[in-house]
């Protein structure tokens, strides 16, 4: 194999390299070294099929094999995007973290107007399951200022509102669940968090189920 | 070509599209029924044994995802060519999802041609 034609491949394969980010160490080397082997058989077969002048198979790679081949495979910035894509759900998937879900909802979203609106339902679950772990444990510590307060707003209406326990508490205002929004802040936020999970969940694998990749 | 030929052309050509794209799981499957097989000879195989071209670019991410399924299982085989190969072959789960498929997909076809026998009388 000549320098150039080397050259052309181990370029290709560093910008896919640098695209896959993000993918497991060792199953980003795996598929460089797939995708090399590839590159270098399909070349080779190229080269087969001109052969030379007494019709024996020659096997060089030469720069127009290689180059066939590299636009076989299409962009490396593509070709890692099917990759990582699929990874993140999969990560997704085995992780269960609501960290790593959102990151593969990110990607989803990016690809698919499905994939905001899930996002979007998700964020707002973790949103507020936090919120009610929050406030049943800041309870603890702020007894007398944290909790769900309903209390009149400037027009008069009433307003309800999750309290933290920073600041007085609200003007003519009602603790409603007292200290009983330890236990079901407790409760009610974590199964949010898990609801949330679960429905994510269901959504990405039905996504990786009806995954179409782009080319063919 | 008329504007309206030049659409349904493109509208049949994007729905061949799709429906190549929906088989590609199984042909993939199907090729590795009789035995383990690299990527280049399952394109290869593809080709030759049905009418799907599909770009490489393609059926490697769908092999990893295969293979993260637990469909297929790869190992790695050094070659005469002097570069390893990724071999790839069907796993039990493989098998029995591929006859599932195929079984599927032979059920779908038939129900197709009852459907499309008068297309074919009438031509």
């Amino acid at each position: 194999m000549s320098r150039d034609t080397q050259q052309r491949i181990e370029t290709y394969l560093s910008r896919l390299r640098q695209r896959l980010r993000g993918v497991n160490d060792q199953d980003a080397r795996e598929i460089v070294e797939e995708l090399r082997s590839h590159i270098m058989d399909k070349a080779a077969s190229s080269g087969k099929v001109a052969g030379d002048s007494a019709g024996e198979a020659s096997g060089e790679l030469t720069p127009a094999a290689v180059d066939a081949a590299l636009a076989g495979l299409g962009s490396p910035e593509e070709l890692a995007s099917q990759y990582i894509t699929d990874d993140l759900l999969a990560q997704a998937e085995v992780s269960r973290s609501p960290v790593r879900i959102l990151k593969s909802l990110f990607r989803w979203a990016s690809l698919s107007v499905a994939g905001f609106f899930v996002l979007l339902g998700s964020i707002g679950g973790y949103f507020f399951g936090a919120v009610f772990v929050l406030v049943a444990v800041a309870k603890l510590f702020h007894p007398r200022t944290a909790g769900l307060w309903v209390f009149p707003n400037a027009s008069g209406d009433l307003e309800m509102s999750f309290r933290l326990g920073f600041g007085s508490t609200p003007a003519g205002g009602r603790d409603v669940l007292g200290w009983w929004i330890v236990p079901i802040g407790w409760l009610a936020g974590w199964g949010l968090v898990m609801l949330t999970t679960y429905i994510a969940l269901w959504f990405v694998r039905q996504y990786r189920k009806s995954l179409v990749l782009p080319q063919g | 070509m008329k504007r309206d030929d030049a659409r349904d052309l493109e509208t049949g050509d994007r729905w061949e599209v799709q429906l190549r794209k929906g088989c590609l799981e199984l042909a993939i499957l199907a090729a590795l029924w009789d035995g383990r097989l690299y990527g280049l000879e399952i394109l290869r195989r593809l080709e030759s044994d049905s009418d799907l071209i599909v770009s490489e670019g393609t059926v490697y991410p769908l092999l990893s995802r295969l293979k993260a399924l637990g469909l297929v299982q790869s190992e790695w085989v050094e070659s005469d060519a002097g570069h390893p190969r990724k071999y790839y072959a069907l796993t039990s789960a493989g098998r029995q999802r591929v006859r599932q498929m195929a079984g599927m997909w032979t059920r779908f076809s038939s129900s197709m041609s009852c459907l499309l026998a008068p297309l074919a009388k009438g031509k």
